[in-house]
This record gives C-alpha cells, structure tokens and sequence, in this order.
C-alpha cells in the first residue's frame, strides 16, 4: 500500500523468425516497459546491434506522415471525436488505400485556395494600411515616383514647414500625424532631408500604384469583401470535409501509429544475425499471463525468463499502486516528483491528509458547495488531459472535505449556522450590534501546532524506515538512522522544555512537576533529549546543525492552517456585514425607491466579494496545503525521482486488429 | 490648549486601538517582507518552468518558502486580536 507497483525485470530472447509475434503479444498486452538497448559492449552483450526496423516501416510511416499533416490542416484531433464503431484491421487498410488519396486531394485544393487566398487578404491589408496617410492626396499617386531630376519625399511630420529650397509642396493635416510630400530638385535633396529630419520628419513608402489613393483604398476595400466572403465559403466546406472524415482519419491515425511503433520496436533491441534479446520491466502480477501467451503466439520458441534486480543499478521505472479512491492524488506527487522503486510511497497519506488540510482551512459549506460543483463542471474543459481529471478529483474530494468542516465549524459563507460550532468556533462576529466573543484563535492555533509536530514527527520516522530499507547495513545507515531520530528527540525535547515555563490549553502542563536541584524535572529531561538527539544529528554532518532552527519555524509554519482559515472567514464576514449589515438592512428599514438601488449594490457587493473569496479560498486552501506536503513533510524523507513507467503499447478507441 | 484627561475607559479603549494597529503592522510589513522575496524567486520560477515544465513542482515549491514570514505576521496579529 505505501510501495510502489512491484516490478520484474524479463529477459526475452528468440531466433529472429519469431520477432513479430513476440511484438505483436507484448503490444497487445501493454505492460512491458522496453528498456532501450545501447551499444557500448555491456558485459554479456558482446557482438550485438541495435535492430533494424520490420520491413514496411518507412512506408507505413509515410502514410502516418500524410494522415497527420491533413488531420493538422483540417484541426481533427482524437480528442475530439467521439469513439463510435471499432473498426477492423483489414477493412481499414484497404480504405486507406482507395480513399486517403482522394480525401487528400479534395482537401487540399481546399486548403491551398484558403491559404492563397488569405495570403492575398493579409497583402491588401497591408497595402491599405501603407495607402491610408495618403487618402487626401488628390492627385494620382503614379505622379509621385519615376523622375529623373527630382525626388519625392513623403512622410509624416509633427506640423506645415516653408523648405529652404525651391520646390513643390503638399501638406494635409486631415490624416493621423499629417502628410508633408515634396518634390525637389536632386541637387538639393540632401539639404532639404537634413532639414526635414530635424522637423521631425518620418519618411514613409510613396504606394506603388496607379489613380489616386482614394480610388485605390476603395478598390482594396472591394477585394478584402470578396475574398472573405471566399474564405467564409471554403472554411465551410473544409469543415464539412472534416465533419465526414474526422472518424476515418482518427481511426487510420491510431492504426497507423500502432503499425508504425510495432514496426520500429526492434530498434530497441539488441540483435544478433539470427536472434534478438528484449529487455525490459513488467508489473509482477502481470508477467505470468505475458509468459504463457508469448510462448504460445510463437509456439513455445521464445525464451523468457525474470532476471534479478539489481537496486544500486537499475533504474525500476515506477507505476503508482494506489487504490482508486486515491489514485487522483497521483497528479499532485507527479507535479513534485514520482517517488523511487525502493522508498515509501506517501501518495495514500497526501490522499488522505491534503482533503483534511483544505478542509480544514476552508471549512464552510457554501463555498464547498461551490467548489463540489465547480470540480463537475469543469470536466469538459480538461476531457482528454488525464492529469487535469485526477487535479478535479483532488478538488471533488478537498470540497466534499470542505463541506464536512463547514458543518463541525457551523459556517454557510461566513454565516454561522443554526446549530453550535462542534469542534472551535471561527465565527467573527463583526460589526457594532454584535456582541459575543471573537473566534477561538488560541485553540484553533494549539491544534495546528499539534499537527505539525505530528506531521514531521511522521515525516522523520518515514525517512529513518527508508534508510533501514535503502541502505546497507553498516556505521552510514545507523549515522542516518539516528539523526533522524535525533531530530524527533530534539523536538519533543524542546515541546517538554516549553510545557514547564508556562501552561498552554490543550497540551500538557508540568509547571508544577516535581523539582530537582531548584530545576523542574522536565526541564532537565527535556534539555538531555536536546543534547542526545543533537549529538545524534551532529554524528550524521554536523552541517545538518545549521537546520536546527527549521524545527521550530516549520512546526509554527503549520499554524498557517488556521491563519489563513480565519482570514477566509474575516473576509466573508466582511462581506455579509457591508453587503447586508451597512446596504440592505438599511435600505429595508426605510423603504422607498433609492432602497431598490440600494439592495441591487448590495447584492452586487454580496456577489462580488464571496466570488473572490471563493478563488482565495481554493488557491489559499489549496497551495498552502500542497506547500505543507511539499516543503514542510516531504522534505523531511521523500527522495524523488522516480522514472515513469511507460509501457509498450496503446490504449486502443477505434480500431482492432 | 484642551488638555484630554485620561480615565480608565479611555486608557482601555486606546490599549485595543494600538492592539489593533499592531496587528494591521504585523501583517502588512511581514506582507511586503514575503512580497519582496516571492518577486525575485517567483520571475526566476516562471522563467524556469517556462524552459522546462518539469520544474513546476519545484518552482512552486521555492516560490512559497517566504510565505512562512507572512503566516508569522499573521500568527502574530491573530494573538494579539485574540488574546
């Protein structure tokens, strides 16, 4: 339960005769992980290559190449087709061959007509804009260009300026950043540009075109209208292409792509001239069933056989073994790191323990209700990611946890309930007419101190189990093995010392203990814990030391589940008072028109304000929950870097074989 | 030049003014303090991510370290409030 999937390593080794059916059975299983042959002249493995593709591949390729540029140009993607008739192996080749052609050549004339088309609609709209300072220019643009004696300069300047030079001038200030367009002779060009830049003149290209500009602005116009109303035509009917093929495509796209990798798997084996060896991982309950049926897909000429792990060596690729309720909490482990073959598996304790931590902040029943609904409805918007189902489902169980605590807090949006907080109450109570005391801070505070010392407590143990596992037996693992739990003597030591200064609700009191040599006896206990497990910690690397004050400052770093808990619920408060308590009731109290206004705001603050602090809530409730696991708990064992089990093979939708 | 005499209910409503006043300074000033460390942590984090998405966890990770400083001020305007 708290280890990963147990993995065998198989070794499976045939004459080359047999190599595609030995394909063929481990792609239809799905659960052998292939680990890639490299040649560097492994011990063993002297003489052998890497294999060749099966023959046909380049072609199958080829037409997995076609399939998916016109899936591409068209946009299908296998998420968006519902999965309807299983399609056969044979009858969907022969269709390939007769149809895909044709399918190509429709939809390509299709798609070469848009794309000319739009790359025509992006010319003229450039052209547009380059015409567009010179729309009050009455004279035909072709005079501007083609002089042999005199240039022509156009552009915009900030106001009208006399030139120092003879020359004919146009100036408009209709157009944005005015139009100045002189024609001077070539002589004196230089001088009139140094002028004009310091007038702050920016040049701009003289259109090459005939007619005025207007006449030309209009043309363009015209040609824009038309060729939208073209592209309109062909994108329906591209869609409509799509609409009829989308489910042939998806389907020769899945088959296609199972050829293909079947076809290229040998490059991952090492091969001789007459034989071939696969090595690779398979969970251990499954390799029995894939033993017996590669045997007898190759009449029993395949040699199978489980090798042993070798930990130091072999990286075990890593498979959660979670049950299912749990198994959406896999995303959140992967999002920090997969866990290693041979250390414990946390991901059953964040299942349990990250719902309780959220809950525990946002403990309200409305705004559970609203992130319950929130993770349903959200589904559509993550349909083919796995990792956004499992995020939702951490999300469904974090507000059913939610709702939960809303009932032991008695809260409804901020609201206290009809009935008595059953564990402390986070009931603000704000405004003048409201007496009562304020929440129950102090409590809410001790108790989450109390799981924190509980978490790292857990935390330290979990790491001292895997240095027992992991490591070999010897001076390191005891180093290791007492530092840990070196750092949970040091921590009780310091909560004893603390018990005896001063008493604090709901947690021990020795102030009173009996005293030795003018010291309370837990003190003296409490200060020898501080010194053994120092010691301990110190034995391992005395650099560890250093970290001596995280002890505190991540236990106190727990307390955060009740801070901002209660700053969620400040807010909410906040909100009822000045949406109900400062608009509404007033406005109630003195009906007339202005109150009808007055309660619409009102309703609108009411709105506004939970809607925001519904986001806060599940980014506050959410994050600071993860940071706990991932800095304050992992931290303390977890090691990481677990390589993802991947098997070989495809989760089949629309085809068969 | 009125001189206000301080009576015992002003003395006691002034001590819950300042109370509260420390508390507004516990959480804003431990506020900027995380504000000031999550900006430089948090661009660097983005920027990590945005080359390698398998960073993500661990930006995350690094990006909340400081926030412990604003749950202290928040823990300490909480006792003061409460106490």
């Amino acid at each position: 339960m708290f280890k990963v999937q147990r993995m065998s390593k198989l070794l499976i080794a045939a004459s080359k005769d047999q190599l595609e059916p030995v394909i063929r059975e481990l792609y239809r299983h799905n659960v052998f992980h292939i680990e890639d042959f490299v040649e560097q002249g492994e011990e063993g493995y002297e003489g052998f290559k890497i294999g060749k593709p099966i023959e046909g591949a380049s072609a199958t390729s080829g037409k997995l190449l076609r399939i998916r540029s016109l899936s591409n140009m068209i946009g299908i993607s296998a998420g968006d087709v519902e999965s309807g008739v299983v399609q056969g192996k044979g009858a969907l080749s022969t269709r390939i061959e007769s149809e895909l052609p044709k399918i190509e050549d429709e939809i390509g004339v299709l798609v070469e007509r848009r794309n000319s088309f739009e790359s025509n609609h992006r010319e003229y709209i450039q052209k547009l804009e380059d015409l567009e300072i010179f729309a009050k220019v009455p004279m035909d643009l072709s005079l501007l260009r083609g002089y042999d004696g005199f240039d022509v300069f156009a552009g915009s300047i900030p106001q009208d300026v006399e030139l120092p030079v003879d020359s004919e001038k146009f100036f408009t200030a209709e157009v944005p950043g005015n139009l100045l367009i002189a024609v001077v002779p070539k002589e004196s060009s230089q001088e009139v540009e140094r002028f004009l830049v310091d007038n702050g003149f920016t040049a701009v290209a003289i259109p090459v075109e005939d007619g005025t500009a207007e006449s030309n602005i209009e043309k363009y116009n015209q040609e824009i209208t038309r060729l939208e109303s073209e592209i309109g035509q062909l994108s329906e009917q591209i869609s409509a292409q799509k609409e009829k093929h989308a489910e042939f495509l998806v389907a020769c796209e899945e088959l296609l792509t199972a050829d293909v990798e079947r076809a290229e798997a040998p490059l991952r084996f090492a091969t001789t001239n007459e034989a071939f060896v696969a090595e690779g991982w398979v969970p251990s309950d499954d390799v029995e069933s894939l033993t017996n049926d590669l045997r007898a897909s190759t009449g029993g000429k395949v040699f199978v056989t489980e090798e042993e792990i070798n930990y130091d060596e072999d990286a075990v690729p890593i498979e959660y073994n979670s049950p299912n309720w749990a198994k959406p909490t896999e995303a959140l482990m992967d999002i920090y790191s997969r866990p290693q073959y041979t250390e414990f598996d946390p991901t059953l304790l964040v299942a349990i323990v990250f719902p309780i931590f959220f809950g525990f902040i946002l403990g309200d029943i409305g705004y559970g209700a609203v992130l319950l609904i929130m993770s349903f409805g959200l589904r559509k918007l993550v349909k083919d990611s796995v990792a956004g189902n499992q995020l939702l489902d951490v999300l469904r169980n974090a507000s059913v946890s939610s709702i939960i605590f809303g009932v032991l807090y008695s809260e409804f949006l901020g609201f206290a309930c009809p009935w008595n907080p059953i564990i402390m109450s986070r009931h603000f109570n704000i405004g003048a007419a409201h007496g009562g005391h304020g929440p129950e801070a102090i409590l809410l505070l001790i108790v989450t101190a109390w799981i924190g010392i509980l978490h790292i407590t857990l935390g330290r143990a979990i790491h001292a189990r895997n240095a027992m596992i992991q490591l070999h037996p010897g001076e390191h693992r005891s180093k290791v093995v007492f530092a840990q739990i070196g750092w949970i003597i040091v921590m009780w030591g310091i909560l004893l010392a603390i018990w005896t200064i001063a008493p604090i609700p709901m947690m021990p009191d020795l102030t009173g203990a009996m005293a030795i040599a003018g010291y309370n006896i837990f003190l003296l206990v409490g200060a020898l814990m501080i010194l053994i497990g120092i010691v301990g910690i110190g034995r391992e690397s005395a650099l560890e030391l250093m970290e001596l004050p995280t002890i505190i400052s991540h236990v106190l770093s727990y307390t955060r589940l009740a801070a901002v808990g209660l700053s969620s619920v400040a807010i909410a408060a906040v909100t009822n008072f000045i949406s109900i308590g400062m608009i509404i009731e007033p406005a109630m109290a003195d009906f007339g028109i202005v109150s009808i206004v007055m309660i619409i705001v009102g309703i609108v603050v009411f709105l506004i304000g939970h809607i925001l602090n519904t986001a806060l809530g599940l980014l506050g409730g959410g994050l600071h929950s993860i940071r706990l696991h991932y800095v304050e708990f992992f931290t303390k064992f977890y090691q990481g870097g677990g390589r993802k089990y991947e098997p070989f093979g495809i989760i089949r939708k629309f085809t068969e074989d | 030049m009125a001189v206000e005499t301080m009576t015992i209910e002003v003395a006691e409503a002034s001590a819950v003014g300042f109370k509260a006043i420390g508390a507004g300074l516990a959480v804003g000033l431990a506020g900027m303090g995380t504000g000031l460390a999550q900006l430089g942590i948090g661009g660097a984090a983005v920027g990590a991510t945005a080359e390698n998405k398998e960073m993500f966890g661990l930006a995350l990770l690094f990006t909340v370290i400081p926030e412990t400083v604003v749950i202290f001020g928040l823990v300490v305007a909480l006792l003061l409030l409460f106490t």
